[in-house]
């Protein structure tokens, strides 16, 4: 009997824990979107972090959200999902 | 799982135990010298062995591709299939291929054999594995030594009746009830106003027990019941033993055989036992409408279990409830209404419609408190023995229901507070006009019912001169309405 | 940090980066979002009034652990 797994009857308004998605071995001939928030600075560091991804075998995408203060737009979160194997967000302070 | 996607070229689909692809082995070993050929086996990987095959040992490439007959050949162009043909047919095939001499020496004809994916045994386990994306609830594993049914308890998800896990394969398949999208949003249900999807209703209605067929009743019963007109989560919050009533008709009704004769009211019956139950379950676990919690009743009532029966509207002498309340009649329907547990009233001898009426007017002035008026609606549920004695006498509805109110107005100095030795009662200022009387008899006497608030019903066994009152809740804007809607299939 | 937590929910292994005045703000959030363990890595602060050579540095002295929070190895 497959009745092991059941589906939540209910609104599931308290929020579920969830793990960390399975990550790649290496980011080696991995796409990795770079996504810029926004906030001053954050390009100078951005700039580094891509001149090493390079040196580790990474293709870089650069994204940039419109401002730090909303989370970025679908269509943004969108393209990075279809373009990129890996995303870092920076820099927030 | 997402669907594979088919090398370019040809693609065949077999299994050894199919005569007919055991037939076409010559026929693949043809094709693949001649052109890009992949063939996939659901069942033994060594065959046909030339040519080599990949095994779909998990089905994923036959379901995903909507295999039904093997052998089946696809012609696969950038990823996408452009056509098929299955089974063996020589010229088909040749055309097909192009190859002129495609299978010289077989016999022109052989039909083909069901595909694994489709084998009734697996189907419902492959739409789970394979289709089980489509559903979004949170999936929660019962750990090994669990009971499922107990964890449902544990879990407080129960109406006090054990329920049916709601396992993929079971959601899955309630959903085939209904034309519409799992993650299509029903309504809101109260008291904590969380959207419902198809999906999470559909899992109500696996657990109250429901079968597929009666997933339609279920969402319209929710539709109806969660509105600001009908009011939920008033009844919800109230002190009185009322919960939602749901009155079904049309033709329906009698295919996914619900009760309308005999214990209509009562146990036994699937559809009228479940439906109503899936929409108590919806409030209690999406809405978070608990006893002791949102839902305050001093008492409750058994039939806030559920509480769900059929009109025998083909049987009518006076249309159905959804009739009256501006439906046609022959339209499949849901009425929700605020209603307590049904009373019996008792008349074996009147024989006369006027007679009945007295009898039925006595009853219904009772309900709740006799000197209390024009508060709350109820619905007369008769059966074919009393229902005769009006249709004999060529009483309709609307002259049931007009002779009825007749017999309910009350002067008012009986319903005024203190009268009969009775606290409770009317306030003595109602007199002045605030309840708005509208009876022939002006300000000195008071209507049971508002002019709508009493509604007919017809159901019950052939054999009993009874009838059924289900008084309701508060009605009216401060209250609750009842709803009516015909059922979306 | 909702960025990163939708972009998992599309399949793709993310992280998150903030100086370290977004320690606690971060912890508070992620578990709001049902996602205690999302990535994160923090840089010193502040930031605005750096010059380039030392975000540089910031970016070098994180830059080993961004990589270990969207890898395996």
């Amino acid at each position: 009997m497959s009745t092991r797994t059941i589906l939540d009857p209910t609104g599931e308004q308290s929020v579920a824990e969830r793990a960390r998605l399975a990550r790649p071995a290496s980011l080696e001939g991995l796409t990795v979107g770079l996504l810029d928030i926004s906030k001053p600075r954050g390009n100078v560091f951005l700039d580094r972090i891509e001149e090493r991804l390079v040196g580790i075998g990474a293709s870089v995408k650069r994204y940039k959200k419109p401002t730090f203060a909303k989370p970025a737009p679908v269509d943004l979160r969108h393209e990075i999902a279809t373009e990129c194997q890996v995303v870092i967000e920076a820099l927030a302070d | 799982m997402s669907k594979p996607v088919l090398p370019d070229g040809f693609v065949a689909v077999v299994k050894r135990d199919c005569e007919t692809c055991q037939t076409v082995v010559p026929v693949l070993q043809q094709l693949a010298a001649a052109t890009d050929l992949t063939v996939y086996t659901q069942d033994d990987p060594d065959f046909p062995g030339d040519p080599e095959a990949i095994h779909d040992a998990d089905l994923a490439v036959s379901w995903h591709h909507d295999i039904e007959t093997v052998p089946t050949l696809i012609r696969v162009v950038d990823g996408q299939e452009t056509e098929r043909t299955f089974g063996w047919l020589q010229s088909e095939w040749r055309t097909f291929t192009g190859i002129d001499d495609l299978g010289e020496g077989l016999p022109p004809m052989r039909p083909g054999c069901g595909s694994k994916s489709v084998d009734p045994d697996l189907v419902d386990e492959l739409a789970v594995r394979h289709g089980g994306s489509i559903l979004r609830s949170r999936r929660i594993e019962v750990a090994e030594a669990e009971d499922e049914i107990e964890m449902m308890f544990t879990r407080g998800w129960s109406d006090g009746l054990p329920v049916v896990p709601p396992t993929e394969q079971r959601v899955l398949k309630m959903l085939s009830g209904t034309t519409r999208a799992p993650d299509e949003v029903v309504a809101t249900v109260p008291p904590d106003l969380v959207d419902a999807s198809v999906e999470k209703v559909a899992i109500a209605a696996v657990m109250a027990g429901c079968l597929p067929e009666y997933l339609p009743w279920v969402l319209t019963a929710v539709e109806a019941a969660c509105n600001d007109e009908f009011n939920m989560h008033g009844l919800l919050a109230t002190t009185m033993p009322v919960g939602p009533v749901l009155v079904c008709s049309g033709p329906g009704t009698r295919k996914i055989g619900m009760n309308s004769g005999i214990n209509a009211l009562g146990q036994g019956n699937r559809a009228n036992s479940t439906i109503g139950r899936a929409l108590q379950l919806v409030v209690r676990n999406i809405g978070g409408g608990r006893p002791g919690e949102v839902d305050r009743a001093a008492h409750g009532n058994p039939g806030k279990v559920g509480f769900c029966f059929a009109e025998a509207d083909h049987e009518s002498p006076y249309g159905t409830l959804a009739g009256q309340r501006g439906l046609d009649d022959d339209v499949d329907a849901v009425t929700v209404f605020a209603g307590e547990g049904p009373r019996g009233v008792v008349d074996q001898l009147s024989r006369t419609p006027e007679s009945l009426a007295n009898t039925l007017a006595h009853q219904l002035q009772a309900m709740h408190h006799h000197k209390l008026v024009m508060a709350f609606d109820a619905i007369l549920v008769m059966g074919p023995e009393h229902a005769r004695v009006f249709a004999d006498a060529g009483w309709d509805r609307d002259r049931i229901i007009f002779e009825l109110h007749m017999r309910l107005t009350t002067p008012f100095d009986e319903l005024v507070r203190g009268a009969g030795d009775i606290d409770e009662g009317i306030p003595a200022q109602a007199a002045s006009g605030f309840l708005a009387p509208d009876t022939s008899d002006g300000p000195t006497s008071l209507p049971k019912f508002r002019s709508d608030g009493l509604m007919l019903a017809y159901a019950g066994g052939g054999a009993g001169l009874f009838s059924s009152i289900i008084p309701g809740w508060v009605n009216g804007e401060t209250g609750s309405k009842p709803v009516t809607r015909a059922v979306q299939y | 940090m909702h960025d990163i937590s939708d972009l998992e929910l599309r399949g793709v292994p993310g992280v998150f980066v903030a100086s370290d005045q977004f320690v606690t703000a971060a912890e508070s959030q992620s578990k709001s979002l049902g996602y205690s363990a999302m990535a994160r890595v923090f840089t010193p602060h502040p930031i605005q009034d750096r010059t380039d050579e030392e975000m540089i540095a910031y970016a070098d002295a994180a830059f080993d652990q961004i990589v270990s929070r969207v890898t395996a190895g």
